[in-house]
């Protein structure tokens, strides 16, 4: 199905640190998502749907409600993993990854999952009605103004941003299905914070302002215009660039399982992170994941200084803060310094 | 749902930490195991890598988003269905007798359902009194949580009840951090061949655990042994004889893993490191302290807080200065600051910007956590609260008082199912009459509103005065923020009350705020109160559910009135109407001087606040600043 609706993503103007970083993640799921920082309008959640829409078709099992991947059986739901021991041909179809979005004001029950009212009345037996996390399964989550959640919402985000599993004890059911998914949030930092536990959960963060060359904005203004007036005729403009970005980001997601690391640039790391005594362990390993991706998505196999350098300036910030009131910003010259005693 | 999860034996370092849960696990009696630490130090990911070493028992998970019903048990509604009778479907905790269960987050939980789940699985058993049915259940499980303090810490009584603790670290060393990366790296890329490269030291480690535990009932507890542990508990002066028990069970657990049938000395010394910290009762009572050996730890935490409490300021200005800030406010503040040596015999014209002090860390803003009745709205952890719209946690399921607006399905389904047999169908499989009808509890956490009311004239910039109430706010906002509370900040100088920050969730911008609040001049303190009032009626029209507190700060030096009549007095006319509005408010004096006027202690009279003495504050420096709020 041709979706016309969507803006094509090499049409947006500027933000190129936001478009890497969802790059990153939908060529590495397991990076753990990006936070995008910013004002409003500028061209946030059309880049996280512009993204999704790039991508060519993914391979889910049939009528799952997970979509599971038939070929990780690692992570499987109940129903496709019997399906699998018993020697079963998980049935196959094509279906594009999808931003499901989880809006501000959703409640627990909706997020979760819950009990299926209508089966229970007519068959007087219990099933679990998957929710926005079942169906977030190897999609985009979408969480607009991420900062507003309720908090009980926060803690179920948490833990399945984590584990990639979903528990469920509630309402008469007993459930847990796989919810592994790349999270994108976005907020502005003026109107509340995020809990820490929750910023750390993002793999990336970006900062996002509006373009202040007058020619970028004309651009952005034109670009829209044209794309309001004829948008079929606007994305067929764009389908080539799109093509060579979609085969780029296939291309890499191939390649990446061949990407090494030396030891030195992990050591490099190691420092790294001691010198800007940043919590846990979360930050070197998501450091080393991105600099092994951005390789991936250059077409190298081997990762290089450059690439840990790069994937410093997206993962680190958000984790400077160790105290609830400090700036929290990353202090380049100390990562410079650790970079230059090599 | 079965994973291949990340192997126990693969996690690098964290050796007390692993030592503590295979005493968990040998011996139940040992109280379980609370562990604690900051964020991605795999706190988590240690208790889930368990499960492969446990031949018969299984580690329950407990979201933090279980209902009471699936947790306690609840009626068997297929059961009921079918036969007409009633009977118990067990809960989590049921399933987990004589296993494990896991709770991730623990400190989030609700409070009153951890102590219950903490109660039961100590003593065993637990009633269940639950939709017409009454039972006993057993329920003895080990209990494993872990916890990230940062999100607030526990209160003493609940971390009694855990038999263990520890704290789990990052890694500080540059190669043990390299292979824990590389190890997660290897993992990810294929974590069945990753697995297997350790099925030699899993199988390893689950024989060592199987022996232990069944060496475990030969252990033998000599008197001395039991002399030795009363003498270990009486010096750390731990409070009731839990400690006792726990330690020598948690000994019995450590012999049993050296394959001894006898304690050795050593044994006690090892598990008084899990069982003791948290019991430690002497001076500090707040935060549980280490044991000696991880105490240079704590310590350097401190240490790097003092040095990153620094890098702002060094931002923010490249020379670094050793005191105040002085990013100014506006441009005539710059003459002022040759005039920062002069602090002490300052004028009331003069403006200065005092640092922070850091001295009051263990600062807490409680309010008494009974669930309040009224039913109210918002988001934010200090108080928990019914709340009566369709959002917040569904925590359980009560009859409905009047109509249905939320109506709890499950409960709804449990209470019909008895009744199926006899009732007419209607082509439905089940039939439900209006009795059944239950209606579901949720319950929110929400925020207080704390508005600062700060005086800041100059009487306040002597002897680094402001240093310290910067402190004191500064300790306070933390507490805001781990509570997600709303704050504000009124200052009032010179001639008048400035809202300096109106109600906000953002305690970042108070403290940004608070960072630049500068001194001098006279003190309107009848301005500040009324504008205080006036805040929080601007804030009670937008939402009038958040509990607001004044936390007023000043030495009650009045000398400026908004009328020119006597200033003092209308001081106190506007504390009196603060107290008739029925807001809360605390009063935190910061005269220091010998002869003591004693002005804000007649204000916080007047106002009916609880007041306190800054110089207290920072004497005592853990501090518990109780608001009495009336339930109902």
């Amino acid at each position: 199905m041709k979706n016309i609706n969507v803006y094509p993503f090499t049409a947006i103007v500027g933000q190129e640190d936001m478009k890497l970083a969802l790059i990153l993640n939908v060529i590495n799921p397991l990076l753990g998502g990006v936070l995008i920082k910013g004002e409003k309008g500028t061209a946030k959640s059309t880049a996280v749907r512009a993204i999704a829409d790039l991508l060519p078709a993914m391979e889910v099992s049939k009528h799952c409600p997970f979509h599971c991947d038939p070929k990780n059986h690692n992570q499987l739901c109940d129903k496709c993993r019997e399906a699998v021991t018993q020697k079963k041909q998980l049935p196959v179809q094509a279906t594009k990854m999808r931003v499901v979005e989880l809006p501000v004001s959703a409640t627990e029950d909706r997020v979760v999952g819950t009990l299926d009212i209508e089966y229970a009345i007519k068959h007087g037996e219990k099933k679990f009605d998957p929710g926005i996390l079942a169906e977030a399964n190897r999609n985009i989550l979408y969480v607009d103004e991420i900062n507003l959640l309720d908090d009980h919402v926060v803690d179920v985000l948490l833990d399945a941003a984590a584990m990639g599993i979903n528990t469920v004890e509630r309402e008469g059911v007993s459930y847990s299905h796989p919810a592994r998914f790349v999270l994108v949030g976005t907020m502005n930092p003026e109107e509340g914070d995020i809990r820490p536990q929750l910023l750390d959960r993002f793999g990336l963060s970006v900062n996002v302002v509006g373009e202040n060359e007058p020619e970028q904005r004309v651009e952005v203004i034109k670009r829209r215009l044209a794309y309001e007036r004829d948008s079929e005729g606007f994305d067929k403009e764009y389908q080539l660039e799109k093509e060579e970005l979609a085969s780029r980001i296939m291309t890499a997601r191939n390649l990446l399982p061949q990407v090494t690391i030396d030891d030195e640039l992990l050591l490099l790391v190691a420092k790294l992170a001691i010198a800007l005594d940043v919590d846990g362990h979360r930050a070197d390993i998501t450091v080393i994941k991105t600099a092994m991706t951005m390789a991936a998505f250059d077409g190298r196999t081997v990762t290089d200084t450059e690439d840990v350098k790069q994937a410093a300036k997206l993962v680190l910030p958000h984790r400077m803060r160790r105290q609830p009131f400090e700036d929290g910003a990353l202090d380049w010259e100390k990562v410079e310094a650790v970079f230059a005693c090599q | 749902m079965q994973r291949c999860s990340y192997p126990f034996a693969a996690i690098v370092g964290q050796e007390n930490v692993k030592r503590a849960l295979l005493v968990a696990l040998v011996n139940p009696k040992a109280g379980g195991l609370l562990i604690a630490g900051e964020k991605g130090t795999g706190k988590s990911t240690l208790v889930r890598s368990l499960q492969p070493l446990l031949r018969e028992r299984k580690i329950w998970e407990l979201p933090l988003n279980a209902s009471e019903d699936m947790v306690l048990g609840s009626l068997d509604m297929h059961y009921a269905l079918e036969t007409g009778k009633r009977r118990l479907l067990p809960g989590l905790m049921a399933k987990a007798h004589k296993q494990l269960l896991y709770i991730d987050e623990v400190n989030l939980l609700r409070r009153d359902f951890l102590s219950t789940l903490l109660e039961a699985a100590n003593s065993g058993l637990y009633r269940v009194e639950r939709e017409g049915l009454s039972c006993l259940q057993e329920a003895a499980c080990t209990l494993l949580g872990t916890m990230n303090p940062e999100e607030g810490v526990l209160p003493v009584p609940i971390l009694d009840r855990f038999g263990m603790y520890v704290q789990v670290s990052r890694e500080t060393n540059e190669q043990a951090r390299v292979e824990i990366v590389r190890r997660i790296l290897d993992y990810e890329a294929e974590p069945q061949a990753f697995c297997q490269r350790y099925t030699a030291a899993t199988e390893q480690l689950t024989e060592q655990l199987a022996m232990a535990q069944k060496l475990l009932p030969s252990v033998e507890v000599s008197p001395a042994m039991m002399l030795l542990a009363a003498q270990q508990c009486a010096r750390v002066h731990a409070a009731g004889h839990r400690a006792e028990l726990f330690l020598l069970e948690a000994s019995r657990a450590i012999a049993a893993l050296a394959g001894r049938s006898y304690l050795l000395p050593d044994d006690l010394e090892e598990a008084a490191c899990y069982v003791l910290p948290q019991r430690l009762r002497q001076e500090q009572q707040e935060q549980p302290p280490e044991p000696q050996d991880r105490d240079d730890s704590g310590e350097n935490e401190e240490s790097t807080d003092q040095q990153s409490d620094q890098t702002p300021e060094q931002q923010s200005e490249p020379p670094p200065v050793p005191d105040a800030t002085q990013e100014s406010v506006s441009p005539d503040d710059q003459n002022n600051q040759n005039q920062r040596e002069e602090q002490d015999n300052q004028g009331a014209g003069e403006e200065n910007i005092a640092d922070i002090e850091r001295l009051f860390s263990f600062l807490h803003m409680e309010l008494p956590n009974f669930p309040d009745r009224q039913e109210r709205s918002g988001s934010g952890k200090r108080s928990l609260t019914r709340t009566a719209e369709r959002q917040g946690r569904y925590v359980r399921a009560g009859f409905p008082h009047g109509t249905v607006t939320d109506l709890a399905f499950d409960a709804t389904l449990r209470a019909a199912a008895p009744y199926q047999r006899y009732r007419e169908h209607n082509g439905c499989a089940l039939a439900i009459a209006k009795e059944d009808l239950r209606q579901k509890i949720r319950e929110k956490r929400i925020g207080s509103t704390f508005l600062f009311v700060v005086d800041a004239s100059g009487s306040m910039g002597a002897r680094e005065r402001m240093r310290a109430v910067k402190g004191a706010v500064c300790a306070m906002l933390q507490d805001a923020y781990q509570q997600r509370d709303q704050v504000g900040m009124i200052v009032f100088r010179r001639q008048s009350a400035e809202v300096l920050l109106p109600i906000t969730r953002s305690v970042d911008l108070a403290q940004k705020c608070l960072r630049r609040l500068p001194t001098g001049g006279k003190t309107p303190l009848a301005e500040g109160l009324t504008t205080a009032l006036r805040v929080l009626a601007g804030a009670k029209n937008k939402d009038s559910q958040s509990k607001p507190v004044i936390v007023l700060i000043t030495d009650g030096r009045v000398n400026k009135s908004m009328d020119g009549k006597d200033a003092l007095d209308e001081a106190l006319k506007a504390a009196g109407k603060i107290r008739r509005t029925g807001v809360h408010s605390v009063v935190i004096d910061t005269e220091q001087d010998f002869i003591k006027m004693g002005l804000a202690r007649n204000v916080a009279q007047e106002m009916g606040s609880s007041y306190y003495r800054l110089q207290e504050l920072s004497e005592h420096n853990i501090m518990h600043i109780v608001k009495k709020v009336a339930s109902g």
